[in-house]
């Protein structure tokens, strides 16, 4: 049976949750943007968010146009959606609350939309052909072929997942000492207030660090991997001739 | 103790991974003087190379994580 009781007490992990905020902070940004855009007079200059999502929206078009090409069209919203969320959630370890990337699911079901995606292009686009990939050069390389196969899924994954749990663990770290630190040289204070002292300026280089550098590089390289991963199974007639069918169109 | 030790093995692993990076960095400075005016290409390229060479480490240091903080 449905269990009401477990689904109201949000009997739910803490990243989870942070991982709903993030999601409902992009819808709310999404339709701000989405209202904006429509009401803009397109001949005039845009300000603010709105500057910023355009420029967000080109730049992606470009990346994707670059890197897959032209025969999936409407790949950058995929690649834009990704790409914000991933460094909002990064970026979120900084309210205090748990990053969502620390949770395995997250990274994980962020690959697996990635192998996903990666499989049904290459089974869109070569019919068929695509069971060749598993008896690539002769039919012995079968098994090695299928554990192969999930290397990218792994390895997305756990560079996402292993950079965050290490900033994150090291951040602890850094704490807890500088918390027992602070409280053996203030110790003439009052207990609870002489632990303030040292952590501010040292944990704010170091989160700078670590959530929104290394939330930066990990997420382009995210974006990077799934693009050229992408990119390289469509077969290159179905590009020339998809960009052939496009030029006869527009003359 | 046991798994401290474990831990301390199995971090030794950034090892090549900190060789691959050196090399990264010593071709790109080679790159750098040889070609100024590819100075902030080359930069990004580097920060992407140096990031994903670290993926390596960070799969050790993960490992070492777990090991240390699972019971």
């Amino acid at each position: 049976m449905f269990d009401t009781e477990k689904l109201l007490s949000f009997d739910l992990p803490g990243e989870v949750i942070s991982s709903l905020i993030v999601m409902g902070i992009i819808v709310i940004l999404a339709i701000i943007v989405g209202i904006w855009a429509s009401c803009q007079n397109p001949l005039r200059r845009p300000r603010g968010l709105l500057l910023l999502a355009e420029i967000g929206v080109k730049y992606f078009d470009n990346f994707s146009a670059e890197l897959v090409g032209p025969a999936v069209p409407n790949f950058g919203g995929f690649l834009m959606g990704v790409a914000v969320y991933l460094f909002l959630s990064f970026i979120f370890g900084l309210t205090g609350l748990p990053s969502p990337v620390t949770y395995m699911a997250v990274p994980l079901s962020l690959g697996l939309t990635t192998f996903l995606l990666i499989h049904f292009t290459s089974a869109r686009f070569t019919k068929w052909r695509y069971f060749k990939r598993y008896v690539d050069p002769i039919p012995v390389f079968l098994p090695i072929n299928l554990i192969s196969m999930w290397a990218p899924l792994l390895s997305l994954t756990l560079r996402l997942f292993g950079n965050a749990v290490a900033g994150w663990a090291l951040l602890t770290i850094v704490e807890y000492a500088l918390r027992d630190l602070s409280a053996t040289i203030f110790s003439a204070m009052a207990s609870g207030w002489n632990e303030i002292f040292l952590a501010p300026i040292p944990l704010a280089i170091l989160h700078a660090y670590f959530d929104l550098f290394s939330g930066f590089i990990q997420t382009f390289v995210f974006i990077l991997l799934t693009t050229i991963f992408i990119g390289q199974e469509i077969p290159e007639e179905i590009t020339l001739s998809t960009m052939e069918r496009r030029k006869i169109k527009h003359e | 103790m046991n798994s401290a030790l474990a831990a301390a093995i199995a971090i030794l692993g950034v090892m090549p991974s900190a060789i691959g990076e050196g090399l990264v960095c010593a071709h790109i400075v080679d790159g750098m003087s040889r070609n100024p005016e590819m100075y902030s290409k080359l930069r990004t390229t580097m920060i992407i190379a140096c990031a994903l060479v670290e993926t390596t480490a960070i799969y050790s240091l993960l490992i070492s994580i777990l090991i240390l903080f699972t019971k």
